[in-house]
């Protein structure tokens, strides 16, 4: 079965590793060395080993690195080796690569997003008034390597933003390791907030348990569950918050599979749900199920051989509705999940 | 000197709490002010909108400090804050297409010069145009300059064109001030009018042989239910009493003096008469980022039986009760605890709240609230002066009348920049 590479590399950033998921992955490597060596061959501008595939694995393997970031790069590594002479030319190439990045990984919705901001901006940037193509050219470069800063600068202004919403007293319950709520919780604890955390195990990656690893070594009092005791536990709870893996247009999220389930026995027991996401993974997508959206699949490994007539659910991820979402922490301030469309719709029309 | 003394009054004032009742009357007092406090300043030739800004945050801190419970304060702060900004930028691209045509007019040979000054123009104009909007995903990825920057680079722009710009400069900046307290008249005249502005939307609102329950007394209420008694329709009022303070047998009896049928209740018994009610006209106290309601002490419950029961939950407020704040924690940081003596007497409960005797605890404690929130999935419709919205646009409304730099009013500590 195939896996999906976004998953694929958040367990590798995030998840505890074991023996066989080992196996797994030097398998999946090996096969994407393959496919990467294939995109060099079918590359097609003359005698250029210039690869955006292989330079967007090569950022993304770095594990503070954000995904739409990694993209970028490979971008901006696209136009400094390009040939081409006019803003046309440079877009058209742009227009490919961001393309080929696209279809690589189906799955990945900030690698979607990024790519999207990405060619706005330059669309944008080529309509104002840079006489000089070296020097638009030279200009692009120059924001798409600064992304890298602020993606970094928009988890300190969520976590700014978020610390008012976290009092003294109070139980956090968090699921999934995001690296946004992982330095939401961090700007906390430096700031002596008295509150503890509780932490879903978060299976199959079970990043949860390197989660509470994290924040035990912040000395915040953690408290590890399994998946099934959220609502059990869910009374002591004073607020949710979860990270995105995106956040689509009609103010919903989508993260991994439990965030679901986990707003629904928030919302039915009256208990905020928050998210926390950078503003560059807004994306144009609009599910109207769980079944909308394109399927990523993560092999689960139950520990004891399973049957082959038994079918076993593989998706990694889930969609959760606005409806069950109180509010959006972003660079871009606080958000109710109505906002979302009217910034998307600010961007692409 | 003269600027400190009505600014020490207005800050007493609001500490002392019943002064000054009412948001439409602090909201006032607040703009009038800090109309005084602009007019008073005097500002530099360079970074005038700078200055303005500074001192209108010194103020606006004390102010906000004094009161932090009543919204509207902070509100016409910020408000003040967001015009001289936007009168700010609108002189400066006027003057920048000012600066276009001479350059274009006075050298006619120069060709190059013609060009630099497009091309700088054009981009301060870029510049000055992302300032003004709030952090968005257009922006993301360019370089958001400071929004002092923009008053500096207007001024820059100004000296590489020479002197003939030095008297144009000093016009500039009575026309700022000037500019800037037109548009602060106006806002007090938005406050003023509030009442009857949201008033003229009655008839749409009110049909014929309905019945209205509220809670308390709410001027702009009464206003509106004024206004659709005007025009011939014929509708029942429900008054719910809202203890302690009992306001709504203030607002019973001019409802009965205009002529209207009315009904007093207690609060324990909105829940029982809710099934017989078409709608619930309620006012507000602060309305908040994310569409919940600061309401007098008693709303939630409506609030709640309302929704139970499938009826409208409609809240009326004035633009100056539109707070940018998002609330974390409304019932404690956004509340005040009253006195006692609204509740019991003193005379029958002494020994019970003796704090003198045994222990120095008193077994019996006294919590006396005077506002509730309202969550925003529990309200309608917002009726505002710019027209009725839903919960989910009051964001709408707070990017319109504010600007992102000034939701924490503070000073900036430097002298520079």
């Amino acid at each position: 079965m195939s896996m999906s590479a976004y998953y694929q590399t958040r367990a590798a950033h995030h998840g505890v590793v074991t023996s066989d998921w080992l196996a797994q992955s030097q398998e999946a490597a090996t096969r994407a060395v393959v496919t990467g060596g294939q995109e060099i061959v079918d590359g097609g501008k003359s005698g250029r080993a210039f690869s955006v595939i292989d330079e967007f694995n090569n950022w993304r393997k770095q594990p503070d690195l954000a995904e739409a970031v990694a993209a970028i790069r490979a971008l901006a590594a696209v136009i400094r080796n390009s040939e081409a002479k006019t803003m046309m030319e440079l877009e058209i190439e742009l227009k490919k690569a961001s393309d080929s990045l696209k279809s690589w990984d189906t799955t990945s919705i900030s690698l979607t997003a990024g790519c999207d901001l990405f060619m706005r901006y330059v669309t944008r940037t080529s309509a104002l008034e840079y006489e000089d193509f070296n020097s638009a050219r030279s200009r692009l470069i120059e924001r798409a390597e600064k992304f890298g800063e602020i993606s970094y600068k928009a988890r300190k202004i969520i976590a700014m933003l978020s610390q008012d919403f976290i009092f003294d007293g109070c139980t956090i319950l968090v699921h999934g390791f995001s690296r946004v709520v992982m330095e939401v919780l961090k700007m906390a604890a430096q700031n002596k907030k008295l509150f503890r955390v509780l932490c879903t195990e978060g299976r199959p990656d079970r990043s949860g348990l390197r989660l509470a690893n994290e924040l035990a070594k912040l000395d915040v009092p953690v408290k590890l569950l399994i998946d099934s005791a959220v609502a059990y536990t869910m009374d002591e709870v004073d607020m949710v918050f979860v990270g995105a893996d995106g956040v689509v247009e009609s103010g919903g999220i989508i993260n991994m599979m439990g965030t679901y389930q986990i707003a629904l026995v928030a919302h039915s027991m009256n208990k905020p749900v928050y998210v926390a996401a950078e503003s560059y993974k807004f994306a144009r997508l609009y599910p109207l199920d769980q079944k909308d959206m394109g399927p990523a699949l993560r092999p689960i490994d139950f520990g004891v051989p399973i049957p082959s007539k038994v079918e076993v659910e593989t998706s990694a991820r889930d969609y959760t509705p606005p409806q069950y979402l109180t509010l959006l922490f972003t660079d871009l301030g606080v958000l109710t999940p109505s906002v979302v469309s009217d910034e998307l719709i600010q961007l692409y029309l | 000197m003269t600027q400190i003394e009505p600014q020490n009054q207005l800050t007493l004032d609001l500490s002392r709490k019943h002064k000054i009742e009412g948001s439409q009357a602090t909201a006032r007092q607040t703009a009038e002010l800090l109309r005084s406090v602009i007019s008073q300043q005097r500002v530099p030739y360079t970074n005038q909108a700078g200055a303005l800004i500074d001192a209108v945050k010194a103020i606006g801190e004390q102010l906000i400090a004094a009161n932090p419970v009543e919204l509207a304060v902070g509100n016409i702060v910020r408000r003040v804050l967001h015009i001289i900004r936007e009168e700010d930028l609108s002189l400066t691209t006027a003057a920048i297409g000012g600066l276009n045509l001479s350059a274009v007019s006075d050298d006619e040979n120069d060709d190059d010069r013609d060009g630099d000054s497009t091309l700088s123009a054009a981009a301060v104009a870029a510049a000055a145009r992302s300032t003004l909007r709030p952090p968005s995903l257009q922006t993301l990825l360019e370089d958001t300059p400071v929004s002092a920057a923009v008053p500096q680079t207007s001024s820059s722009g100004g000296d590489s064109e020479g002197k003939s710009k030095s008297a144009d400069k000093s016009s500039r900046s009575r026309k700022l001030k000037h500019d800037v307290i037109e548009a602060v008249n106006e806002l007090i005249q938005d406050i003023v009018t509030c009442h009857e502005q949201i008033a003229e939307q009655a008839v749409e609102h009110i049909h014929q042989n309905e019945v209205i329950l509220t809670l308390g007394s709410s001027r702009t209420v009464l206003e509106f239910l004024f206004a659709a008694k005007e025009k011939k329709r014929s509708f029942r009022v429900f008054v719910a009493e809202g203890a302690p303070r009992y306001q709504g047998h203030l607002l019973a009896k001019e409802l009965v003096a205009r002529g209207l049928q009315t009904t007093l209740i207690t609060d324990s018994a909105v829940f029982a008469m809710i099934s017989r009610v078409n709608m619930v006209i309620v006012g507000a106290h602060a309305v908040m980022a994310n569409g919940g309601v600061i309401a007098p002490v008693g709303m939630n419950l409506v609030a709640l039986a309302a929704q139970k029961h499938a009826v409208p939950f409609v809240v009326l407020a004035g633009s100056h009760k539109l707070c940018p704040l998002y609330p974390h924690n409304p019932e404690v940081l956004l509340n005040e605890l009253r006195s006692p003596s609204e509740l019991l007497d003193f005379g029958e409960f002494s020994d019970c709240m003796d704090f003198g005797s045994g222990s120095g605890s008193p077994l019996l404690h006294v919590v006396n609230p005077a506002f509730d929130y309202v969550p925003p999935k529990l309200v309608s419709l917002f009726i505002t002066d710019a027209g009725g919205h839903n919960p989910s646009y009051m964001y709408r409304l707070i990017a319109d009348y504010y600007s992102a730099d000034d939701l924490v009013v503070q000073r900036r500590a430097t002298a520079g920049n």
